[in-house]
């Protein structure tokens, strides 16, 4: 019942916030609504007996996609007026794209491998099994190199975009801490001799 | 699964040279920021010492044939030695070539550990007996190289190189994902070995999935190597990569693509070998026409290579088509000599940046023999040799291919790929003529070091010395797939 409860409220928050999402004008606010939404999709994991997945789902989406979302956000500069036109010369893609999707889950729905008997959670309730311990045995051990060589492609990343970004401009102005350190007296001051 | 037990891995020792290369990749790049702009020459000669001794570290490996680390994530055979040597030494001559044509970009020294993470990327490749080190080797590879690509900045068709090999590249591993789901939800494995077995016990080829999952994954694979139809993305890349990465490019990553093309083939597929026949053939027919005629229109000896190169990588999918011993020795012994002929040909065109001009365009080429004889010899040597002429390297290449695939079968294949050579070879001997029978235009000041021409000449060298006696490298190529079949 109370699991029921709250698989209501994390349901119903998730469809409002969705609906946030797309109905609010400010962008800023769209992503702050679609954050919302992630913590809410983030509950039902964790009804599901998923942690690890809501945990990663937090973590991940909103600790790093959404707060790059924000900051792409905040160097783009939204026209509103703009974006209120284009918006109706999307509307046909976008509502056949929903209707398409629509059409996929109650065809799913009816298909009847989503009935209760069949529900995956249903088995693992109450099952003293911890996702995290589980996959984090599996990962260093069989998957080990395969981790390994993810954290190189990271650094391989990282070290691109550095590399492709950052440029000393010829237009501008440096600091060079060495040539100031070992700047002297006399580099710096002249001393002139002023007739009186 | 879960209640397996998994001790330290067994057999670290036969990944050394993965180690050395990893680590010194990631130590030089903390050393660069000590480095002086001026004495970055240093970090290219570590990156050299580093190849060499993985090379060495390979060699030295004693008795480890077939023997698994990492739970059996990571296979050391003599196949897989033999693609690590080729591409090392491939690395070894890019780094050479790289000395003089980067040393005026910036960030110089994080260009050579992005090689070296290439180099790692392919050595895993070629190490992969599963889907997952496969997968893993081959984006640590691109992400590398797509970088490397795009290295000189400033220059508008870098970038524009960069990104079309990028979106095509991402494309490219999408569809090699989406066909490895394919195979995976059939046989429920990553492990070549494992599939292989799964879809020789049931009826593979009926089954519509497993169709699906070849498909997709030859698909994935025909395009890292560049096989038409999956080329496109080949010569706008070639022509604005910085030609040291150009010629990286055109042999290290086809080599780590082929070998583990070979490796999905022989393990993974061959309970559908008839199905992924008929698939190759089309593509290497197509392959080879679309490289060998298309060349013919380019102007910029870049571009033109590329094409080339794309004509070649169908001559080696002749041997993965032949499928036995003789047409895999064929296809590795293609990859050597290419590895050769290709360095040498870029060595020359690099020496060929001179005065502010490119020397990109075959008109640049044009009275070189007048001029320096030595250097119009070598590259005559080299683009005979790319032509396949008697008693050069390519000569032997394409024999031991062709002869491999008429014997098994497919002799209108073989009657293809020779018509399609003799047209090829007119490109090839185009820039012979440019450069014997017509006067100079631009002067020659070739801004010349010792390293540059010491490729020059070991690749000269290695061409004619392979074609007048190629009978080793054959053993060693033969030997090499002891292992494998």
């Amino acid at each position: 019942m109370l699991e029921a409860g709250f698989f209501y409220l994390f349901a119903g928050l998730a469809v409002l916030s969705g609906a946030g999402v797309v109905l609010v004008r400010n962008t800023m606010y769209s992503v702050l609504w679609l954050i919302f939404c992630f913590f809410n999709s983030a509950g039902l994991f964790f009804l599901l007996d998923a942690e690890f997945i809501g945990i990663v789902l937090i973590l991940i989406y909103v600790g790093a996609v959404m707060v790059l979302f924000m900051f792409v956000i905040m160097m783009l500069e939204v026209n509103r007026e703009k974006y209120k036109e284009m918006s109706l010369q999307y509307l046909p893609a976008g509502a056949m794209i929903a209707i398409i999707l629509l059409i996929e889950f109650i065809g799913a729905s009816a298909s009847g491998v989503f009935n209760t008997e069949t529900i995956a959670a249903v088995g693992h309730l109450g099952k003293d099994v911890n996702n995290t311990v589980e996959i984090g045995k599996i990962l260093y051990t069989q998957y080990l190199l395969g981790f390994e060589i993810a954290a190189i492609i990271l650094l391989v990343a990282l070290v691109g975009a550095i590399v492709l970004t950052l440029r000393t401009r010829k237009d501008a102005k440096y600091q060079n801490m060495t040539k100031q350190v070992k700047t002297r007296r006399e580099d710096r001051v002249r001393k002139v001799r002023l007739e009186s | 699964m879960a209640n397996a037990t998994f001790p330290f891995p067994e057999n670290l020792w036969i990944m050394i040279p993965e180690m050395i290369i990893a680590v010194m990749a990631m130590t030089l790049l903390l050393v660069d920021l000590f480095v002086a702009k001026d004495k970055k020459y240093l970090i290219a000669y570590a990156t050299i010492a580093s190849c060499v001794l993985a090379i060495v570290a390979l060699l030295n490996i004693q008795s480890a044939d077939g023997l698994m680390t990492f739970y059996g994530y990571f296979v050391y055979d003599p196949f897989a030695v033999f693609a690590k040597i080729l591409i090392l030494v491939a690395t070894v001559f890019t780094v050479i070539l790289s000395l003089d044509f980067m040393k005026d970009e910036e960030n110089v020294g994080e260009y050579y550990c992005l090689i070296l993470f290439a180099v790692l990327g392919m050595m895993l490749m070629a190490s992969s007996n599963n889907f997952i080190t496969f997968y893993l080797g081959l984006e640590l590879m691109a992400l590398s190289i797509y970088v490397l690509v795009a290295y000189q900045r400033d220059v508008l068709r870098s970038t524009e190189a960069a990104l079309k090999y990028f979106i095509l590249g991402s494309l490219s591993s999408g569809m090699l994902l989406y066909g490895v789901t394919f195979l995976y939800g059939v046989t429920t494995s990553f492990d070549f070995n494992a599939i292989g077995q799964a879809l020789a016990s049931t009826n593979a080829s009926a089954h519509i999935a497993v169709m699906l999952g070849m498909l997709f994954v030859i698909a994935g694979m025909a395009f890292k190597v560049s096989v038409a139809p999956f080329h496109m993305w080949t010569p706008d890349t070639y022509e604005g990569a910085p030609t040291p990465v150009t010629a990286f490019m055109s042999v290290a990553p086809k080599v780590a693509g082929f070998v583990v093309f070979m490796r999905v083939l022989v393990d993974a597929m061959p309970a559908i070998q008839h199905d992924y026949t008929q698939v190759l053939i089309v593509l290497a027919g197509l392959t080879i026409i679309v490289g060998n005629v298309a060349a013919i229109a380019q102007r910029n000896i870049k571009r033109m290579l590329a094409y080339s190169t794309v004509g070649h990588v169908g001559f080696v999918l002749l041997g993965l088509i032949a499928a036995n011993q003789e047409g895999y020795t064929g296809a590795l012994m293609y990859l050597t000599i290419y590895l050769f002929m290709n360095m040498g040909v870029f060595a020359i065109i690099i020496l060929m940046r001179r005065d502010g001009i490119q020397g990109e365009l075959i008109d640049d080429f044009a009275g070189l023999s007048r001029v320096r004889p030595g250097y119009a010899l070598a590259m005559g040597l080299l683009l005979f040799s790319l032509a396949g002429i008697p008693f050069l390297a390519g000569f032997w290449a394409k024999l031991l291919v062709i002869a491999a695939v008429i014997k098994a079968g497919h002799l209108y294949l073989g009657v293809l790929a020779i018509v399609f050579s003799v047209v090829g070879s007119f490109y090839y001997l185009r820039l012979i003529k440019y450069m014997y029978f017509d006067e100079e235009r631009v002067t020659f000041n070739f801004i010349e070091n010792n390293g540059m021409r010491f490729s020059v000449v070991v690749c000269a060298l290695a061409v004619v010395v392979l074609g007048l006696y190629p009978d080793p490298v054959i053993a060693i190529c033969k030997n090499a797939l002891v292992g494998l079949i």
